[in-house]
């Protein structure tokens, strides 16, 4: 778990990052998102003490960092960062075992786990284990990255704009590796981006910040439902919020189950999101969809009015409540 | 005198071999032993000379007290140019950083001749003026090289290495000195290769070693010597530069190994 | 994995007080330079060497007690570093260098004995170290403080005036003073013949180099070839290749009347302005070429893109921007001629290594000075200058 209140940073006479309020519960997803320039970095990097926070508290498992030794600290939390930072001069294999080295595991069991992770991401190790890094193609590398983060099975794992440099489909396909893999290995994730889509797609919880401070924070779906001003809305996509939205509810939230009217032609799998559904209305020119399970058997149905009723009575609930 | 500066990458001829140092330390083995057999070529040159082989001393011995000469400061320069660079690129040094670089690169606008001069009035004739210039002056390019390498090495590696809790004498270790090293290695190269050439300079100021033919060769007006020991030295020069050439290919080859 | 591994550790350090570490070394090794080291030293004649001094023997008291006021001062200040210290040191380091020649004369007056008209005074190492540490702080004080290269060098441009006229005036027992004197019209033309053979041989290697990097930029195994062996010609020490040079060059002038009447022969001037040149293409080539290749592509082609013609885009956009790279190979080999051409003294080229060999020939070490020094201004006033000249022409000024 991690815990920051009202953690402050200046270098010199400005401030970068001011009273900081946060809590990571164990294996959560947080993601810090904000324009650049706006302390998420710096706020990531004072919870491996790469950064000395200035004021405030960084509490770990429940002991400030001020006293836990930094390198050992740092043995025991992942790092990623956009520009991989893996050692030009080190092959694939060697890279991925440097913490396990650090902790001085037995060779075998060091060669064992990175053999283990290459598996995990999708490298084959009879192909990559004696590669270069100037040899790997921009993704590749990244999931090198992301391997040699998780090599020592770090509890914590910090994510500095991991994806930032690929192109969108490596990018896409990076960040539904990384929900699999969160999915099983329940890591506490301290995760920053600029692109809100990534941050809502992979987030347990958001943090906007701005200038330093936090502007809001909550669940993805809370933030989408009510950002807090205008900055984070237009973050969120001001118009297309809607959509942003029904990206993250899934089909089968929303289906009722089978009527006696004849089933609708188009059809669409129960875990497919909301967003997804409406596309699928607006080409076919339809609007209902018969929801089917993973064996292609229908399951329920899902209408257009019915969705739009339903997203009405969530505002008038949230008004309520 | 003074040579590629390492920071910048040139379009290199192509790769040279590890037997091209062994020719010319061959060449330079046969003209020690061979020089007096190459009398008829030397009398040729100068007919008119009493003596055209220098004999004063012997050639082997000139070699070994230049060789002696210019290692024992390149020894020293090593130990102390890569320890300075080192110290002001670390965290405590860092205050003396832009004073070390600047001097190292002031340093470089002091011809080794200059250097060597001043080194006289204050030490005496003899050895000991020849080897402290050599190390002032040598000094020079290997800080200058270890400050390059080590701050070109991508602050993000640094980063990404100190985050994986590596301590610091580890990232110098593991991450700064092997990236750094070919700049650091083309820095002693430099320093090496200049101080062949001034050690010659030596024989000026009392020092015995191949600058002695030359000198007396210019002095006599003996042609003769004057390539004797301006033969041996190339050779020396060659031998040593090209053999770093090797070490330097292999070290950058290892570092892109592709 | 549990993070408790990670305990204990040590609780965070700051530190409250910030010296300047550099300054305040600096200000302790010259006082004790000036305490330690030998102040000046004292000989009957030029070739005698002289007996040393201290400080105390040379200015007294008084004397000691100022310079080392002065050193505590600066001391004082460095351990509080404000831009106003930082000033206020400048200002004493310019006081102590206008003083040095002052504590010269001091000196001379009470240890030289007047009656023995070839006495003369040596400088001692604590001055050297004393004016080589001043410099230091110069440089770093012109850091700390963000001046420009010109201040420094107007300042030491004004205390050398001033040295100068003190030299001429007051100085006359000084040895370096008394050399000078003894062969003032020889001096001058040493200078006038050493920066001759530098601008020559720095001036056709400038014209070759430009001409030579253009075409390795059209022919690609020029390229290759002309690297080779320029390099291969940069290995071979320069004692040797003007050693290697006489002996074609005297029978060229023996064999071909021609040349000779133009003034080649084995000896002096044409063999040091060939080994001169050969020197100086590497750096000039290298560096032309690279300044030439630099130029970034993206830049290039849009200009080709907005319809610059060939001609325009070379002089227009490349050129231009290739500008302060190109000089700075100009410096680099003004720099290094300067030094080789003091070398060059030895085969008979004149300049001021003359100086140089004829004094360590005759064992008379101000004669050496006499040489060896104005080399290194010359050096150090061309580096200046045409490092300057490249930062004033880089666009959007020094980087």
């Amino acid at each position: 778990m991690i815990e920051l209140s009202h953690v402050s940073k200046q270098f010199g006479d400005d401030t970068a990052v001011e009273d900081i309020t946060l809590r990571v519960a164990k294996g959560k997803f947080c993601a810090l998102v904000g324009t650049s320039g706006c302390g998420k970095s710096t706020t990531l990097r004072m919870i491996n003490r790469l950064i000395e926070h200035s004021s405030g508290d960084i509490i770990l498992d429940g002991q400030a960092i001020e006293q836990y030794d930094p390198v050992k600290l740092r043995r025991r939390i992942g790092y990623v960062i956009q520009s991989t930072g893996l050692f030009p001069h080190w092959n694939v294999a060697r890279n991925i075992g440097l913490v396990p080295r650090l902790l001085k595991w037995p060779a075998t069991e060091i060669t064992a786990r990175v053999e283990e992770l290459m598996g995990v991401l999708g490298l084959p190790v009879g192909e990559f284990a004696h590669k270069y890094p100037h040899q790997l193609s921009g993704g590749q590398a990244q999931r090198v990255g992301v391997a040699r983060a998780l090599a020592a099975d770090p509890d914590i794992l910090l994510m500095d704009e991991p994806f930032g440099a690929l192109d969108p489909i490596t990018r896409e396909k990076l960040q539904d590796e990384l929900a699999k893999l969160q999915a099983r290995l329940h890591k506490t994730i301290v995760f920053v981006t600029h692109d809100m889509d990534e941050a809502l797609k992979l987030a347990d919880h958001l943090v906007v910040m701005r200038d330093g401070r936090i502007v809001q924070q909550g669940t993805p779906l809370a933030l989408l439902q009510r950002p807090a001003d205008p900055f984070v809305e237009s973050l969120l996509g001001g118009l297309e919020r809607g959509l942003k939205q029904a990206a993250l509810t899934r089909v089968k939230d929303h289906m009722t189950s089978l009527g006696p009217t004849l089933p609708a032609q188009s059809r669409i799998p129960a875990d497919f999101s909301l967003r997804q559904a409406l596309s699928m209305m607006l080409r076919d020119h339809c609007d209902r969809l018969t929801v089917v399970d993973q064996g292609d058997v229908p399951i329920g149905e899902l209408s257009l009015r019915r969705i739009v009723k339903e997203a009405q009575l969530d505002k008038v609930s949230q008004r309520d409540a | 005198m003074t040579r590629n500066s390492a920071t910048v990458s040139l379009p290199n001829a192509p790769s040279i071999q590890w037997f091209l140092p062994l020719i010319w330390i061959a060449l330079l083995a046969m003209c020690i032993v061979g020089m007096p057999l190459l009398e008829g070529l030397f009398r040729w040159v100068e007919p008119d000379a009493r003596q055209v082989v220098y004999d004063r001393a012997a050639f082997y011995e000139l070699l070994g007290r230049h060789v002696l000469v210019v290692s024992v400061a390149a020894v020293v320069t090593i130990a102390v140019g890569v320890a300075a660079g080192i110290a002001v690129t670390r965290e405590r040094g860092r205050d003396f950083l832009p004073l070390v670089g600047q001097l190292a690169s002031l340093g470089q606008t002091f011809p080794p001749v200059a250097v060597l001069a001043l080194a006289v009035p204050v030490l005496g004739f003899g050895t000991l003026p020849i080897i402290v210039a050599l190390m002032l002056y040598g000094l020079l390019p290997i800080v200058r090289n270890t400050l390059a390498g080590i701050n070109d090495v991508d602050a993000t590696i640094k980063e990404a290495a100190q985050a994986m809790g590596m301590t610091s004498w580890q990232v110098l270790r593991h991450v700064e000195l092997p990236l750094a090293a070919p700049v650091i290695l083309a820095g002693v190269r430099t320093s090496v290769t200049i101080n062949i050439a001034t050690a010659a300079l030596g024989a000026t100021v009392g020092a015995s070693n191949l600058g002695d033919p030359i000198i007396a060769g210019i002095v006599n007006g003996n042609m003769a010597y004057v390539l004797q020991g301006a033969l041996l030295i190339a050779l020396l020069a060659l031998s040593a530069d090209s053999a770093f050439n090797v070490y330097q290919q292999r070290l950058r080859q290892r570092l892109s190994a592709s | 994995m549990s993070l408790i591994d990670a305990l204990p550790s040590p609780s965070f350090k700051r530190r409250p007080w910030h010296p300047n570490v550099v300054l305040l070394c600096l200000s302790g090794a010259m006082l004790a330079a000036a305490w330690l080291l030998s102040f000046v030293s004292v000989a009957p004649n030029r070739i005698v060497s002289g007996t040393a001094f201290g400080m105390v023997d040379a200015i007294s008291w008084p004397g000691a007690a100022l310079v080392s006021l002065l050193f505590i001062a600066m001391a004082a200040l460095s351990s509080v570093p404000t831009s106003r210290h930082y000033r206020a040191m400048l200002g004493i380091i310019i006081l102590i260098l206008l003083l040095m020649p002052f504590g010269l004369m001091v000196a001379g007056h009470w240890l030289v004995d007047p009656s023995l008209p070839q006495a003369r005074l040596g400088i001692g190492a604590a001055y050297w170290t004393v004016l080589f540490v001043l410099l230091l702080c110069l440089v770093e004080l012109r850091l700390r403080l963000g001046l420009s290269r010109w201040w420094p060098t107007l300042l030491l441009a004004g205390v050398g005036i001033a040295w100068w006229g003190c030299a001429a005036l007051w100085l006359d027992r000084l040895a370096l003073v008394q050399e000078f004197q003894a062969r003032e019209g020889q001096f001058y033309q040493a200078v006038g013949q050493h920066i001759a053979l530098v601008g020559t041989a720095v001036g056709v290697s400038v014209v070759l180099g430009m001409l030579l990097a253009m075409l390795m930029r059209r022919y690609q195994r020029l390229q290759k070839i002309a690297f080779t062996l320029l390099n291969f010609l940069q290995t071979i020490p320069s004692l040797a290749l003007f050693g290697l040079l006489l002996a074609p060059l005297a029978w060229l002038a023996a064999n071909v009347p021609p040349l000779a009447a133009l003034g080649v022969s084995g000896i002096g001037n044409a063999p040091a302005l060939i080994a001169l040149i050969a020197y100086s293409l590497l750096p000039m080539v290298r560096n032309t070429y690279i300044a030439l290749e630099e130029v970034s592509a993206e830049t290039l082609q849009a200009a080709k893109a907005m319809g610059m013609r060939t001609g325009q885009r070379f002089w227009q956009v490349r050129f231009p921007l290739a500008l302060p790279v190109l000089l700075e190979g100009v410096r680099i080999t003004a720099v290094q001629a300067i030094g080789l051409t003091a070398v060059a003294a030895l085969i008979g080229a004149g300049g001021l290594g003359t100086f140089i060999f004829q004094g360590l020939g005759q064992a008379a070490m101000d004669m050496v000075l006499l040489g060896a020094l104005p080399i290194l201004i010359l050096a150090l006033i061309v580096d200046a200058g045409l490092g300057a000249l490249a930062d004033a022409l880089r666009p959007g000024g020094q980087e």
